[in-house]
């Protein structure tokens, strides 16, 4: 195998083809950006690869934790937000466990999440982001999660019914669910929660209502 | 001993049998735990992934009514344990404004460890009628209680060692592995299925491969996962226990197979052939 740095074609194979990104006018202001909102030291990372290597999905991911890190150096934030990356992570925490640098990965990949659910860009793996939505819907229906209604709203949204149907595993889910129906696992019922007005108004603050 | 319970949404649904267990074991051990006044769900993975003002603000809300309370809290889900301590992590550093009166100044338990203390390990000695002798079993953690240590307060994060102390003072056999506190897949096992087996059977398959006959867990989240995804071409099955199901087991003279109904991969026939079931 050639050597990357006698051969700079190379040094990003992922995204050949494509033009070279040159840093220019973006500097440092997307690192320092994220630097600053979630307080880690992103600039000490060494480019190890512990992170990755200690991360249970990321054979699944398109850009790899350590990758996910260098990215924000430079500031390729558009190629993060549009990564399956920041939806395929566990929350596990394992790369920021390991870490030698003490770099908070899993933060900086969770706050990339956050952006990406405040952009107009469209998630890669939306089944996994639409999961998400569902949880804080549901959530502010009713203060709780009750897993069957959780459920329920989930396969309500259109495209997931699609996606479930065209994968053919539509009948499994209905099955499963059925059979946690049996064994008393899923209960229609659950009392809420006095919380829901409280609860909604805080999200709309944090969303830039004014109420 | 009085305690604030922080029972979370799961233990009203999924793992009603985990609320019931704890119920006993705690009835047992004389420790009074006071459910949290009108509490909500702390948000999960789903606020902190979306919205991260919500992660810090719902624990806040039941963090508030325990301080009012003035009881230490309790809590039995890896998740809600995470997301309290994360809450009160957040509160300290003043990022987040938040709605009710709160300092962050409560413990907050998790109950393994809880229950891992040795006084409490010694209650629970006392209390043993019939000992699990010849279970062998190992203990899984998974993620969320262990990690990051920071905030969980695990030292020993690599090889967390709670439960395996709580099988061993009921009887158990505990066998040691190295599966203890990898990732289950759980939290993308729904909207990513095949991803999520991957990585539970991977789980499963240490266990089997370690000589246990059972998995001890504490967390919902992984016990739905880990027992319902046992189907493969070995036809084997490995009961997943709440630690407190085998607690409350070791504790009465006559266990109730009813009590283990909503198990998927039924571990009656386990406890038979062991002589800890009739
Ligand atoms: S483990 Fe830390 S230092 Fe190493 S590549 Fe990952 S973030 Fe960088
Ligand atoms: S937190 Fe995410 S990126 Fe980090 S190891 Fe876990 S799955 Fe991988």
């Amino acid at each position: 195998m050639q050597n990357i740095i006698s051969n700079p074609d190379q040094a990003h194979e992922h995204d050949s083809g494509e033009e070279r990104k040159l840093i220019g006018d973006r500097g440092d202001y997307f690192l320092n950006r994220m630097q600053g909102e979630t307080g880690v030291n992103i600039s000490a990372c060494y480019q190890c690869e512990r992170c990755t290597n200690a991360c249970p999905v990321s054979h699944f991911m398109d850009i790899k934790p350590h990758q996910a890190i260098r990215y924000v150096q430079l500031g390729w934030r558009e190629d993060l937000l549009k990564s399956s990356t920041i939806w395929m992570c566990l929350s596990c925490e394992m790369c920021t466990t390991y870490c030698p640098n003490e770099v908070d990965v899993a933060e900086i990949i969770n706050h990339l999440r956050n952006m990406a659910a405040h952009s107009s860009i469209t998630p890669k793996e939306k089944s996994l982001a639409v999961f998400h939505q569902t949880f804080l819907e549901v959530l502010q229906k009713s203060g709780k999660v009750n897993e069957f209604r959780l459920m329920n709203a989930y396969y309500s949204k259109p495209d997931i019914l699609k996606e479930r149907v065209k994968q053919g595993i539509l009948i499994e889910d209905l099955l499963l669910g059925m059979t946690l129906l049996r064994k008393g696992r899923l209960k229609l019922f659950t009392p809420k929660s006095r919380a829901i007005k409280e609860i909604k108004k805080v999200y709309s603050q944090t969303r830039g209502e004014i109420v | 001993m009085r305690l604030s319970f922080y029972p979370g949404c799961s233990l009203e649904g999924m793992a009603n049998d985990y609320a019931r267990s704890i119920d006993a074991v705690f009835k047992n051990l004389s420790i009074d735990l006071v459910e949290i006044e009108d509490w909500s769900c702390c948000g999960a993975t789903a606020a902190h992934s979306l919205n991260q003002a919500m992660s810090v603000v719902l624990p806040a809300r039941n963090l508030a009514a325990a301080e009012k309370m003035e009881l230490d809290i309790v809590s039995p889900c890896a998740m809600c344990f995470n997301r309290l301590r994360f809450s009160q992590n957040m509160i300290k550093k003043k990022v987040f404004d938040i709605p009710w009166p709160v300092t962050g100044d409560i413990r907050v338990h998790d109950m393994t460890r809880f229950l891992a203390e040795p006084p409490m390990i010694k209650s629970i000695k006392e209390r043993i009628l019939r000992p699990l002798n010849g279970l062998r079993v190992v203990c899984y953690y998974g993620c969320q209680m262990v990690r990051p240590p920071k905030i969980t307060g695990y030292t020993d994060y690599e090889n967390p060692q709670t439960m395996d102390r709580i099988a061993a003072a009921a009887g158990a056999q505990v066998i040691d592995w190295s599966y203890k506190a990898t990732c289950c897949g759980a939290s993308i096992g729904i909207a990513r299925r095949e991803i999520g087996e991957s990585l539970t059977k991977r789980i499963l398959q240490k266990a089997r491969q370690s000589g246990a006959e059972a998995i001890v867990v504490s967390c919902p989240l992984c016990q739905s996962n880990l027992d319902m995804i046992q189907k493969d071409r070995s036809k084997r099955h490995t009961p997943v226990f709440y630690f407190t199901e085998l607690l409350r087991l070791s504790f009465e003279e006559h266990g109730d197979p009813k009590w283990f109904k909503m198990h998927f991969t039924d571990p009656v026939p386990l406890l038979r052939a062991k002589g800890l079931l009739s």
